[in-house]
């Protein structure tokens, strides 16, 4: 798995073509909920006191989400903001904040940020979130930052989003840690994903 | 081979009445195609100007000999062309250090290697040159 990261780390960094040059940098970072990936990004220009940018640059013309950068081949491929921003109310407003249920029912948490999977992906692969005690028994403190992984189906609707039940089983405390425990929870065994079927209601 | 570092600050003399026009002052990279292009000269109280490669005769030791009909040239304008000093991006985003020294192959200008702060780079994986980076292919 590529190197994971935090979507609200991402403001501010760069946006480089292939020829090296930084053309803009991101700002605000669009996901498709229901689809689990990141649609695009909205951008400001570069430097400290850079308003916004009236271009935006959707997934598909990302050529490498890196630690540092975010390459791209040139600067034709940034559009115009319509194309990504079309969906940020929907998804990105609703997400931050949002309660995190489990589809048993349980509320684990509320969502701080979405981690994303660097390079080519897009992939939404977790969530940070600021965890309620029934989550981390034995724990002394009442509340405490963890990454939880998302299920197959994400069903984000209104305040709240559902993660499958077993997901709280492989949470981690930090990134680093956090890819082993993703990858160990898509490997699980067994039973096909929560509400495959039955689909998130709309 | 060579490398900027030693190029650098080099008496620049044209070969037929070894007149000295003036001192190495950098080196033009064309990074998509791998190679340098101009030396750069500065002369007393001149503006810099620009030498192509094919007007070279010799990169040595301590000199650069000119052909005796070369050309002066304007600094090539447009993108950005000095390397040394410039962060290095692979294209997978992540950086690898500053550019310290390219290593090149004296009669054709290719670039072998590129030293970087953190480790040496092939020259074929040189993918751009801009204001931001010199991007580099993953490897």
């Amino acid at each position: 798995m590529n190197e994971l990261m935090g979507a609200r780390e991402l403001c501010g960094r760069p946006v480089v073509t292939l020829g090296g040059d930084a053309v803009a940098q991101l700002r605000d970072t669009v996901f498709d909920g229901p689809a689990g990936r990141v649609t695009g990004f909205t951008l400001s220009g570069r430097g400290l006191l850079a308003g916004p940018l009236r271009k935006s640059l959707p997934w598909a013309a990302v050529h490498a989400l890196g630690r540092d950068a975010v390459m791209i081949r040139g600067q034709e491929v940034l559009v115009e903001p319509s194309a990504v921003v079309a969906r940020k109310e929907a998804a990105h407003g609703q997400v931050l904040g949002a309660r995190v249920l489990t589809d048993a029912g349980t509320e684990i948490g509320v969502v701080l940020d979405v981690v994303v999977e660097g390079g080519r992906s897009g992939r939404v692969v977790g969530f940070r979130i600021n965890a309620r005690q029934s989550l981390v028994m034995g724990s002394r403190r009442r509340r405490r930052k963890v990454f939880v992984p998302r299920g197959e189906t994400l069903a984000v609707s209104g305040r709240a989003l559902v993660v499958p039940a077993d997901a709280v089983r492989f949470v981690a405390d930090d990134l680093a840690g956090f890819a082993a425990r993703v990858e160990a929870f898509r490997a699980r065994g067994g039973a096909a994903p929560d509400g495959l079927e039955k689909g998130p209601s709309a | 081979m060579t490398s900027y570092a030693q190029a650098r600050g080099l008496p620049v003399v044209t070969l037929g009445d070894a007149r000295e026009i003036g001192e190495l002052t950098s080196l033009a990279l064309d990074a998509v195609a791998g190679r340098l292009t101009h030396v750069l000269v500065s002369g007393r109280g001149r503006k810099e100007t620009a030498v192509a490669w094919d007007a070279l005769h010799a990169v040595g030791p301590d000199a650069v000999l000119v052909e005796p009909d070369f050309r002066p040239e304007s600094v090539p304008p447009g993108p950005r062309h000095e390397a040394l000093g410039s962060r290095v991006l692979s294209e997978d985003g992540a950086e690898h250090g500053a550019v310290q020294d390219l290593v090149f192959d004296p009669s054709t200008g290719r670039i072998e290697t590129v030293v970087t702060t953190l480790g040496e780079v092939r020259g074929d994986r040189l993918l751009g040159l801009g204001d931001f980076a010199l991007v580099v292919r993953a490897d």
